[in-house]
Order: structure tokens, then sequence, then C-alpha cells
């Protein structure tokens, strides 16, 4: 009798270790680690801090990346117009298309090494990278949702239930799940590979006009595109005038007139997948850009400082920057299949 | 008999994970009624007035209140949570109170800028309540909705959304109110007071304030003037 009573005692005991191991077991997602490439400098904000980066986390930031069930019409995902080919830009477009045949009014910025910004979009509105995809989520113009049917759509979906389990270790699925998974996934695009890199590391090296274009960047880009992010993230008036959007840029957010038509100086890696430029996309070439910068009507106010001094090149040196802008561009990144859909 | 082992066990693990209180906790429940025209406000319903005879109506009614300090002798407690209230639901919070006399009580109106830089967060703070901008990071600190004939805007809405938590155009504002005798309070906001208070606000000049700036300031400081104890 006795024995009987502590045998169940002792079965119960064993049953029990056994399930909660194995809800261990079903909750173990993979650490990633995140590396910071040679010479980069250390994220001034570890976007990771709060939001532990895992394999989990990553796939499942990438799934709902590149799926197009987040917008209203099932059509347009993150990936639509951030599209890998075109370093994470859309190709080509001065303005990307959302739902419905529209507009954005401004032009899909590159997301490359976005852990290494403290705000981000065109104009710093964005001051945590996990808000950022509510932007283009509820935007009438882009994927046109709203969070909340974002939220039944994936709710609603067996293939997600068990991804955000298999991430964040139980059922019940919150917005904020779903935003640090997806910052998990855009805070990964890091681009380090390019020839610059390789130079850099000495794996490579310039060849010549590409080595005289270097100089010239140097002398003459890097105060704004500072070596090796190829931004300083500040935001700058370079001398762009208003667009029919009446788009201020950082004044918007500000509330300053001192900011007023500031935009955010873009990274120059990749440069040449990232066509067209500027902020509304109005230069369709690299080559408009230079020529932009050696026609700019100094007298605009609240022009940058940095640009009150004309950038005048030789044809001969043009080609060289350009050549050497090319060296920007970094394939192992646009075809790494890690990031691909 | 197996059962009766298994009851056993249960039973003795319950009391272990759960020890019986024996100290009784002293709590304080405090209850949000949102006023305009000395009335309780009903949304989609009744028609107000402001002091320069401005009609309207609200439809939404939601602010965040934060940073919860009870103000006594000694040292200051406080409640490290955030609460939205809501006027389309009952907005009665149960918190647990220092053992001496509370000689006031004192909150954030809005959510510190701490808060606002944090990214994903849960509860109160879900954008899913639809209290966050998605083009200029942060919450809404005060919204209300409405309409008025005043109104020269599209459907003669009203739309406040009043937030910005940075340098001089931040909107959260320090409530301070003493008198507390009871457990159980009732705090008044008082619409009447945005429109009248340290600046007098005419829907026919701002029905729409959608953005940081000079405008969203103007309302937030005339925030700590809205709410009072009921007696």
């Amino acid at each position: 009798m006795k024995l009987k009573v502590l045998f169940s005692f002792f079965l119960f005991i064993v049953a029990a270790l056994i399930i909660t191991g194995a809800e261990k077991a079903m909750y173990n997602p993979t650490p990633v680690l995140f590396k910071i490439p040679y010479g980069f400098p250390k994220p001034a904000t570890n976007i990771f801090a709060n939001n532990s980066l895992t394999e989990e986390g990553f796939q499942l930031g990438k799934k709902l990346f590149y799926d197009g069930k987040l917008s209203k019409d099932g059509e347009v995902s993150c990936g639509s117009c951030h599209q890998p080919f075109a370093a994470f830009s859309t190709y080509d477009h001065d303005l990307s298309h959302g739902i419905n045949n529209n507009f954005s009014t401004r032009n899909a910025q590159a997301l490359i090494n976005l852990a290494w910004m403290k705000e981000w979009h065109w104009d710093g509105g964005i001051n945590n990278i996990e808000m950022q995809p509510l932007a283009p989520l509820t935007a009438a113009n882009e994927m046109g949702e709203t969070l909340d049917n974002v939220m039944l759509k994936i709710k609603a979906d067996s293939v997600y239930r068990r991804m955000f389990r298999n991430a964040f270790g139980n059922a019940n699925i919150t917005s904020s799940q779903m935003l640090k998974a997806l910052a998990q996934f855009t805070g990964s695009l890091v681009s380090a590979n390019s020839k610059y890199d390789k130079v850099k590391r000495g794996e490579a090296s310039f060849i010549l006009p590409e080595q005289k274009g270097y100089e010239i960047f140097k002398a003459l880009c890097n105060s704004c595109h500072a070596e090796p992010l190829f931004t300083d993230n500040s935001y700058r008036n370079n001398g762009i005038t208003l667009n029919r959007f009446d788009d201020i840029g950082r004044q918007k957010i500000t509330g300053n007139k001192s900011d007023s038509l500031k935009f955010k100086v873009p990274t120059l890696r990749n440069i040449s997948l990232t066509l067209p430029y500027m902020h509304d996309g109005r230069f369709a070439y690299l080559d408009k850009v230079i020529d932009h910068y050696t026609n700019i009507d100094t007298t605009i106010k609240n022009l940058d400082t940095q640009l009150r001094k004309k950038i005048i090149l030789s044809n001969i040196e043009r080609q060289q920057l350009l050549l050497f802008l090319r060296t920007l561009t970094d394939t192992a990144f646009t075809k790494n299949k890690r990031f691909l859909p | 008999m197996i059962k009766i082992a298994l009851s056993f066990f249960c039973l003795l693990s319950f009391s272990l994970a759960y020890p019986q209180k024996t100290k009784k906790e002293n709590r304080i429940i405090i209850h949000f009624e949102n006023r305009a025209n000395g009335k309780k406000i009903v949304l989609n319903d009744s028609i107000y007035s402001t002091i320069f005879d401005e009609k309207y109506a609200v439809h939404k009614l939601k602010y965040y209140v934060s940073d919860i300090h009870f103000i006594t002798q000694k040292k200051e407690k406080v409640i490290k949570e955030v609460f939205l209230i809501d006027a389309a639901k009952d907005n009665t919070i149960n918190l647990l109170m220092p053992e001496e006399n509370i000689a006031g009580i004192q909150f954030l109106l809005g959510v510190d800028s701490l808060l606002n830089c944090s990214g994903a967060q849960e509860g109160a703070l879900d954008p899913l309540n639809d209290m966050y901008w998605t083009w200029n990071s942060g919450y809404v600190m005060f919204k209300m909705e409405g309409t008025s004939n005043s109104s020269p805007a599209d459907k003669q809405r009203i739309e406040q959304h009043i937030g910005g938590y940075k340098g001089a155009f931040k909107t959260m504002r320090m409530v301070k109110l003493f008198c507390i005798k009871n457990k159980e309070i009732t705090i008044v906001m008082n619409l009447d007071k945005y429109w009248d208070g340290i600046n007098k606000i005419k829907i026919a000049e701002m029905p729409v304030i959608a953005a940081i700036g000079e405008e969203a300031k103007k309302i937030a400081d005339n925030f700590a003037g809205m709410f009072c104890v009921a007696d």
C-alpha cells in the first residue's frame, strides 16, 4: 500500500520532468552572432539589445518581409519595393508602386547597414528600427493595411503560428513580436564585401583609375559620405529644390525651419544598383548627380556649408570617380542566399 | 490509488506555491471620469460647447497616464506602469499604495521620452491601440476626435492628436493633485479646460492638429489644468 503510493508519486515526478523537458525542447531558438565587419565601427546603439538575434527570429522576419499578405490587396510586400538585386531599393523607379497603382512620394531607400543608424527614413522620422515597418504597412499609398488586419491574417496562418512559437516561445502572437522579427531580418542586411572592402582588407587592389577616383572621393565627398559606411547619417540641404509634393524633409519631423529641405545623407555603398537618386529619384544617373554638384546654386538659403564650393571635375576625373563608386558594389550582398526569398 | 496520490501531490504543490497572505494589502482604486459641461462625456451622442460657444461632439477620446507617484511625508512611491484611458471603456485602476497617508498623487499625462524610443512594446503601448505615429515615431499623448459646426476642416471634423516628446515641442505634462482623502477616488478630466486653460483654443482656428509643433504645445500647456479630484 505504502509502496504503491510512493511508486505513483515517483511516476508523477518522472512524467512532470518529461513534460517540462519537452516544452523546453520546443522553444530553443538558435542564437545568431551579429558580426561587425573588418574596419567598421561599433554601432552607436545596439539594435539587438532588446531583441535577441536568433535564427528563428531572422527566418520569421524574412518570411514577413517577402509576404504580400501583409498588404491590403495581398500583392505588395516589403520586398516589392526593397528588391535584393537593387541592394534592397526599387530598381530604376523614381517612386515605388503601392496598392491600387498608387505611387509613393519618395524613392525607396536601399536597406544597407541599417544597424549603424540611429534614425531611419529620408527625414529620420523613425527613432527605432522596430517601428519602421508600421509606416509602409499603414500608408494608404504603400501597403495600405491596418495593423489589426495584419495581425488577424498572421494569426490565422498555421505556418506563421509555428514560426512565431519557434522564434518567441509562446502561442500568443503580438505586434511587438512581428516588428521585432522584421527588425532581425532588416538589421542583418550588412554589406561589407565590395571590392573597396577587399582592398581595405588587403585581398585586392584598385586599378589606377579607381585609385585616382578614390583620391577624388576622399578630397570632395568623404566629409558627408564618410567611410566606411559612406554616410555620416546626418541631414543636409544639398541644394535640391522643393518638389511637386512640397516635401520639406527633416523640417516636417523636427518642426524647425532650419531643417527645411534637409534629407539624410544616403550611403554610397552599392550606389550603382540604387538608381535613380535623391529622395524623390529625380536624377536618373550618377552623372546627373555629379552635374548637380557642379552646377549647384550656391546662393540657396540653408545650403550645406560643405557644398558652398562647387565640385568641378574634368571629364577624366569624373570617370575616375565613377569607377571608384563602382567598387562599392557588393554582389556577395545582393546575391546572398540568406537574404533572398 | 494513483488518483489519491496525484491529488495529494497537487494539493501539496499548490499550497507551497501560493502561501496564504496574512497581511492585507493597502490599495487605492482610481476611477478616471471624463467630463464636459459638467456631465460625463458620452461618445457620439451629446453636444458640448466651448467657452467660445462652439458646439461639438466627441467620437474618440484617449490619453496616456504614466509614472504615477504617491506623494507622502517620507518618500514617494512610483508606479512604473502605463495606462491608456479610453472614454469608450471603463477606466478604473487599482494600485498598491504606500503604508502612510498620502498627501497627493502625481502623474504624467503622456509617456516619457524613453518609452517613446523603446521600439515595439506591448500592453498599453502596443501600436495596435492606434496611439502611435508611424511616420514620425512617438506616441500620441492625448487624442480627441469629433465634429463641430465651427470646424472648417473636411467633414467638419475635429482631430486633435497631441504628440511630440522632444525638446521645445514635447507634449507630456506633469499633473499634481492633492486632497486625497479616500481609498477610492475619482479623477475628473474636464474637457472644458482643454479649450479654456492657460491658452484659449478656438475650434474654428485649429480643428486639426496631427503633428508636433506650436499648436500641439499650446494644447499641452492646458493639460495640467484639466484634472482634479472629485469631491
